[in-house]
């Protein structure tokens, strides 16, 4: 089982460096590759977390699930008090 | 190109009747996947496939090939073979996969730039020549240095053997990732798929050899000396008039090298004013040659009958650039069996059109000499057409006759004038004697000279091997490139790394095969190039083609999108 996972997970990764063109680089040029890769992502995420999500749900007139649940808690607590 | 077509459609539809039509009904159908139950006979049973929408378009190529099949894999050679693009195939890979395939190219650029800045490449340097402009093209060397050095294990390897339907590989291991290498003192026995050994003659045993080291203590190694002065003997008098019986011409001229055949004979033929319609994919040899001759070059489309005709006409319209003047003479030049595309030429419609519109052919048969046809003639032989419909025959005997070397071949009066005024006549050394004797045995033995049907054995065998390799790859699912009667295979593996694993995987499994990468082809088109060859037997094709289907799972190389054939192929 454990195999099967980690075999499955060897292929693909292999199969990704290969698209990549990482297969035929060095190792400390595939570490950059991934460290930019993953600062690229985690900037996208921001990006589109903070500035992104909040401008379409205006747009769309949706509000965001946490603000909703954020307001229904805080009206139960009043009721309470 | 309509009634050829016809002609076979016609031949087919009598033996499968019941089958063709319907499956031609299903044609009209065909969206969504159809899988074809009406089963009337075993023929129709072979025919049966299953396919899906994106595949409709490749139907009406795939019944034709299995047409061809059922003649005994198209061994068939009573009938001329017609130049219906049909039997060629060029397919296109999706729009992701390319899109990948520049993306990896353009990071594998940004690295090498990271690379150069942090660390000083380990190859020298020129010094002390400042005020100098560099002496080398800055982008090759930093491609050199920085892409292809990266798999520079796959190319140039060393052998020591003779490369015959196997060979013997030196180990090498690079402990700086292609920077310079080291032997292991080991070698591998690899089976050979990269060599143009197409009839098999390159072997260290057998008449050839023993002729040509025969010739070695009867005449010596050279005559170092130029045809014109000391270097003719009846050697190379006999292999000319052989040539010429080969090939059906009236005449022939023989020189020491393939590529000064070409790159000094064009200049002799041709001269500022003359108008040359060169193919896109033509040898660097050809293009040398032709701008040595100072010619009007047109490039054409490969293989592209329209859009030659187009070019062909405007430039007879518009006359010489600048005065209008009519052209002096005008020349299409195109090759037999392109060696890295794997096409065959269109010979029919070129003849057609240079009827039409009165110019020469100068058709360069490298690879089709002794390959394709069904007595070896060259593609000439292949299409049924008469030698003197091409006013230039080239061709080099460095691949099917296993020596070095090339001809022109054509009528007396261009022989003559080729004697008197081509500088590789006049000033390039003479061919060696042995080089020229394995020539002569071999030709002899392909015309069945030496009285057995040797010859036409390995003929036969080439045409067989070359069939069952692309239909079974094909089966496989991977793209490969060209006419299915071409021993020549390029298969699209695309990308750089996958050259690179490919070569390596396979040579771990004992095959040797060639990889071509970025300034040979396309950027986004690396490929592996298989050249077949008479020696291999289906046992060794088998064991290839097993590998390569393991391995094409596990490095991805199906990127195929055509129906295939669920049916195990004969060979
Ligand atoms: C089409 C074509 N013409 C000419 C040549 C040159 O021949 P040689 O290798 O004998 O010099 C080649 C060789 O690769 C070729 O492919």
């Amino acid at each position: 089982m454990i195999k099967s996972i980690t075999d499955f997970i060897n292929y693909w990764y292999f199969r990704y460096l290969m698209v990549t063109e990482l297969y035929m680089v060095e190792k400390w040029e595939r570490v950059t590759i991934h460290v930019i890769f993953l600062v690229i992502f985690l900037l996208f995420w921001y990006f589109n977390y903070s500035v992104l999500l909040s401008f379409t749900g205006r747009i769309l007139g949706i509000t965001p699930i946490s603000s909703v649940l954020h307001a229904a808690t805080t009206s139960k607590f009043s009721a309470a008090a | 190109m309509a009634d050829s077509g016809g002609s076979e459609m016609s031949d087919f539809t009598a033996t499968y009747s019941e089958t063709a039509t319907v499956e031609s009904n299903s044609n009209h159908i065909g969206n969504g996947s159809v899988a074809y139950e009406k089963v009337d006979s075993e023929e129709s049973l072979r025919n049966r496939r299953r396919l899906n929408g994106t595949a409709v378009n490749h139907r009406d190529e795939d019944l034709r090939k299995t047409t061809s099949s059922s003649q005994q894999n198209g061994l068939n050679f009573s009938k001329h073979n017609t130049s219906s693009g049909d039997k060629e195939s060029f397919e296109e890979v999706s729009l992701i996969s390319a899109c990948l395939t520049y993306l990896g190219f353009y990071l594998l650029m940004v690295l090498g730039y990271i690379n150069q800045l942090l660390f000083k490449p380990k190859v020298t340097k020129e010094e002390n020549r400042e005020g100098y402009v560099p002496l080398y093209n800055s982008f090759e060397r930093f491609y050199m240095l920085y892409i292809y050095r990266r798999v520079r294990d796959c190319w140039n390897r060393p052998i020591c053997s003779v490369p015959g339907a196997e060979l013997t590989l030196k180990d090498r291991i690079t402990p700086d990732y292609g920077w310079t290498f080291e032997f292991t003192g080991t070698q591998t026995r690899c089976l050979n798929l990269g060599s143009y050994n197409y009839l098999g003659f390159a072997a260290a045993d057998g008449p050839c050899a023993d002729d040509s080291a025969k010739m070695i203590e009867k005449r010596g190694l050279a005559y170092c000396s130029s045809r014109q002065e000391l270097g003719t003997s009846f050697l190379h008098q006999d292999l000319e008039a052989l040539t010429a019986k080969f090939l059906g011409t009236e005449d022939a001229i023989v020189f020491g090298m393939g590529f000064a055949t070409n790159a000094l004979n064009l200049p002799t033929l041709m001269s500022p004013g003359c108008l040359v319609l060169s193919d896109e994919k033509n040898h660097a040899s050809i293009i040398l040659g032709l701008r040595l001759s100072g010619a009007t070059i047109k490039v054409f489309k490969h293989n592209n009958m329209k859009d030659l005709e187009r070019v062909l006409r405007d430039a007879l319209v518009y006359g010489q650039p600048k005065t209008g003047a009519p052209w002096k003479k005008m020349i299409i030049c195109v090759e037999g069996v392109y060696s890295m595309e794997g096409s065959i030429v269109k010979l029919p419609e070129i003849v057609a059109l240079k009827k039409k519109y009165k110019a020469y052919i100068y058709l360069d048969e490298a690879h089709s000499i002794g390959a394709t046809g069904p007595h070896g003639r060259g593609i000439v032989d292949y299409y049924g057409l008469d030698p003197s419909d091409v006013d230039i025959l080239m061709g080099t005997f460095t691949k099917s006759f296993g020596s070095a070397g090339g001809y022109i071949a054509g009528s007396k009066r261009l022989i003559n004038f080729l004697r008197t005024n081509s500088h590789a006549h006049w000033y390039a050394s003479s061919m060696s004697p042995p080089v020229a004797q394995q020539i002569f045995t071999s030709m002899s033995i392909i015309l069945g000279l030496d009285g057995t049907n040797e010859g036409r054995r390995r003929i036969e065998q080439l045409a067989r091997n070359t069939r069952y390799f692309r239909r079974r790859l094909a089966q496989i699912g991977v793209i490969t490139y060209g006419h299915e009667d071409s021993p020549v295979i390029p298969l699209l593996v695309y990308l750089f790394s996958k050259i690179g694993a490919v070569v390596r995987t396979l040579t771990t499994r004992k095959i040797a095969v060639v990889g071509v990468g970025f300034p040979a082809t396309p950027i986004m088109e690396g490929r592996i190039r298989f050249c077949l060859s008479a020696a291999h037997t289906k046992e060794q094709l088998d064991y290839a083609l097993n590998v390569i289907d393991e391995i094409s799972d596990k490095l991805g190389l199906k990127y195929s999108r055509k129906p295939r054939d669920p049916n195990p192929i004969e060979y």
